[in-house]
């Protein structure tokens, strides 16, 4: 009563009448849609004789009004873009991601052949799909599943339902129970219950339901420590009646042999597929396709940038973010040719993947400064990469008067050795340990070294 | 009321050097100042979705940068009907649970929720993400501020950033994720899968600042801007305050804690006593006031401490730095200090011998 009573206050108060009459009409059939359900499942969980324990007491599950959360929209519609440059940025852009995923063609067909057969057998499987991130695996079943849904569309496939779980935007393993029956019957429900009418839907189905397509992303997330999540969804396909087929996706290898207790790595099966990081050839195809009809990009430009971004990790997001980058530098500059160059595509490369910690040392004040040569001095002195505080302030007060300049006294000095530590040059332990306190190098020597040579002497 | 002026200009600068109000200039940044500029107006006018870390010294004005080039954005009155922004702090929202209801908050979502908000964390985390999917193109654009960047690294799983970053790169609502940090390794603390969603853009933020500029800055922060209604005043004041920045003291303290601290906090600090010293009986700033405000920062607090210590206990420390140079820094126990202090006491000097209780004490 006070809940309703609440919501009416909260309805009253946001000018939409119109949604209040629509989350009760909702409310309604919402209603009459479940109740000869929950009767069918009351009947089966009778039968069942382990759910007649406490946890299976069917709960009539929560409906609230589902309600459309929505961010308001913009009051001007957003321009077309104006130039070249500009439009190429847009279709650079990682979320504009293409019809068809070009270098991905094999990878495409086994993905979708298994997905095909299995739903025209009307029998259920897995397929653990594992790569490094930004090789195109979450991209790439999506698209088999889209051109599935416009095969059913025109008739050509038996109707199927498609239900994604991603690990990461669950709140805990447990709640992908929720997601999947939310996905799959529009019923709220909590965790445990989820898992029991998930396990009655799928033990024993509808004798005509259709097959059910389950992608679960960022599998490693749905580790427990019973592994009792993973477990299920790896077991409801081998039961005889469901048809469920399981698409999991991971970024290691491994993982079945590593994280997987035996009994759930043998439900996992045999079907598996690896991406392969990107080559700087299949890059450069990537970003070409993007760019097709437009001509904005030197052709060696885009061969540097895949070049660069395979060499390291091969991951596709990178190449067309340093794309992207690189027209906007291109379009910084004044000259008339809108052409992204090497030079643009170089100093987007540069600007991504640039270690700061020398630029950082160079721009720090003279004490900090001073103060790193101390350590550097000190380590070469003893010869372990670790030294007390105590001695450093020694070091640093000799340091100051061979250069000539006022030694700090102690506060500042320690006060000096926490700057450095909050931006992470040094390692240092908490402050209550005082003068015994312990101090470690985050940058090589040599780097110290490199950066305070050139410039130290005009500094000073 | 008799319009005081020397009240005005206390007031005026105890403002800018607390930093409630805008600092009278911004020195240096003008290349990150434009990055930042373009970067959210692109957002809010394209709706392109983007990230970035905007990475540097603490007090080097990460945060003014962020804050100054919002309100330049702001200025354009399409924008700001159409750009929503969202402020988080890693030292407040310390928890994704915390965050995602801030977020509701912020976004004026809980409306449209009634009583929802205070659901699980859960329904909460998949009603966000519900009405960012919803969002298209079409949808207004949010910029989210990340504040103490690293610590939201922190959360378990880092859903959050994964999520938040996932956003940016997928076909849904427009948001800009802006991260604000001082660890120049922060990119290291993400996860493989929320790396490769990040974009990898850094703006670097270091303090460039020359010893003139730093002495044009300490200018700029003690002279009194053009409209100040007694001009006369003002006039006087701000020649006063160069004439003072020209003595040789003044510039030998600024140099000193300019080899200290580079950053405009640590001016600040050192402004702050001079300034709040100004009344009635001493109507300007001199150089002994910068001088002593100098001393009073670089006071050595243990040596302040051991100046308050009693004459026994001023002995047992000597004792101790005895025992320190004999065993080269070995540790030692009171028996071994009141040995030590009985030696000194009876032989060398007429002190008068403690009880052992009360050199215990």
């Amino acid at each position: 009563m006070f809940e309703i009573s609440l919501r009416y206050k909260v309805d009253s108060d946001s000018e939409s009448a119109c949604s209040n009459s629509e989350a009760e009409s909702d409310e309604e059939t919402d209603d009459s849609d479940d109740s000869p359900k929950r009767g069918v499942q009351r009947r089966r969980l009778k039968n069942q004789k382990a759910s007649r324990t406490l946890k299976g007491t069917p709960r009539a599950p929560r409906n609230t009004p589902r309600s459309t959360p929505n961010i308001p929209s913009r009051h001007d519609p957003r321009p077309s873009p104006a130039s070249h440059l500009e439009e190429a940025r847009s279709r650079l852009h990682v979320s504009a991601v293409p019809e068809s995923l070009p270098c991905r063609e094999n990878e495409f067909s086994d993905i979708f052949g298994f997905v095909e057969s299995k739903i025209v057998d009307g029998t259920g499987g897995c397929m653990y799909i594992s790569g490094v991130p930004g090789t195109g695996k979450t991209a790439t079943v999506k698209e088999v599943i889209r051109v599935l849904e416009a095969e059913r569309d025109e008739g050509n496939l038996n109707a199927f339902k498609f239900v994604e779980v991603n690990g990461m935007r669950v709140t805990e393993p447990r709640q992908a129970y929720v997601e999947i029956l939310k996905a799959l019957t529009g019923v709220k429900a909590t965790a445990d219950h989820a898992a029991n009418m998930l396990d009655n839907m799928f033990t024993h189905p509808a004798p005509r339901s259709d097959p059910v397509v389950l992608l679960v992303d960022e599998l490693d997330l749905l580790w427990t420590r019973k592994q009792d999540v993973m477990y299920n969804i790896f077991d409801w396909p081998t039961k005889q009646k469901a048809k469920l087929i399981v698409l999991a996706v991971a970024n290691t290898m491994d993982l079945p042999e590593r994280m997987m207790i035996k009994r759930v790595a043998s439900r996992l099966g045999l079907t598996r597929m690896t991406f392969q990081p990107y080559t700087f050839r299949q890059l450069e195809q990537i970003v070409a396709s993007r760019l097709k009809g437009l001509k904005v990009f030197d052709g060696d430009a885009v061969q540097l940038a895949a070049r660069k971004v395979a060499a390291v990790s091969g991951d596709a997001r990178r190449a067309l973010d340093i794309c992207r980058k690189a027209t906007e530098i291109a379009e910084e500059k004044t000259s008339d040719s809108k052409m992204v160059t090497m030079m643009d595509i170089n100093s987007a490369v540069e600007q991504m993947f640039c270690s700061p910690k020398i630029m950082a040392i160079r721009n720090l004040s003279v004490q900090e400064q001073m103060f790193l040569r101390a350590v550097v001095a000190e380590f070469q002195r003893a010869g372990i990469e670790e030294a007390q505080f105590s001695k450093l302030y020694d070091q640093h007060q000799i340091l100051c008067r061979f250069e000539g300049i006022h030694s700090p006294t102690m506060t500042e000095v320690a006060a000096l050795c926490y700057r450095l530590g909050s931006i992470r040059l040094l390692l240092v332990e908490p402050g209550h340990l005082d003068l015994s306190m312990r101090v470690r190098l985050n940058v090589s020597q040599d780097d110290i070294m490199y950066a305070l040579r050139p410039e130290g002497s005009s500094d000073l | 009321s008799v319009f005081d002026p020397l009240q005005e200009v206390q007031q005026i600068l105890r403002r800018r050097i607390s930093q409630t109000n805008c600092p009278p200039s911004i020195c240096g940044y003008e290349k990150e100042r434009k990055q930042l500029h373009d970067l959210i107006k692109r957002t809010a006018v394209m709706g392109e979705s983007n990230s970035l870390l905007l990475i540097g010294p603490r007090g080097c004005g990460k945060s003014m940068l962020i804050q100054n080039v919002l309100e330049d954005v702001y200025q354009e009155e399409k924008i700001k009907q159409d750009l929503l922004l969202v402020k988080l702090n890693g030292l407040l929202q310390s928890d994704d649970r915390i965050a995602l209801r801030e977020i509701t908050r912020q976004l004026q979502l809980e409306n449209t929720v009634g009583d929802k908000v205070f659901g699980s964390f859960a329904e909460t985390l998949q009603f966000l993400l519900e009405a960012l999917k919803k969002g298209d193109e079409s949808s207004k654009p949010i910029v989210f501020v990340l504040e103490e960047f690293d610590l939201f690294a922190q959360h378990k799983n880092q859903t959050l950033l994964y999520n938040l970053f996932d956003i940016s790169q997928s076909a849904q609502a427009p948001i800009c994720v802006i991260g604000i940090t001082c660890r120049l390794d922060v990119v290291e603390l993400l996860e493989k899968r929320v790396k490769s969603r990040f974009s990898h853009r850094q703006i670097y933020l270091f303090n460039k600042l020359t010893l003139t500029q730093y002495r044009r800055l300490c200018f700029d922060y003690l002279s009194l801007p053009g409209d100040f209604p007694d001009k006369s005043f003002a006039k006087n004041w701000n020649s006063n305050i160069e004439v003072m920045l020209d003595e040789v003291a003044v510039k030998d303290v600024l140099e000193r804690q300019f080899s200290l601290m580079n950053d405009v906090r640590g001016l600040l600090s050192l402004l702050t006593y001079p300034v709040c010293n100004i009344s009635a009986a001493h109507p300007t700033i001199t150089a002994s006031d910068l001088i002593t405000s100098f001393k009073l920062i670089s006071t050595d607090t243990k040596s302040a401490m051991l100046h308050g210590v009693s004459i026994l206990e001023l002995a047992i420390i000597i004792a101790m730095k005895h025992l320190t140079d004999i065993y080269e820094g070995e540790p030692f126990n009171f028996e071994m200090v009141y040995s030590e202090y009985l030696k000194f006491a009876r032989h060398r000097s007429g002190m008068q011998v403690y009880e052992k209780a009360i050199v215990m004490k």
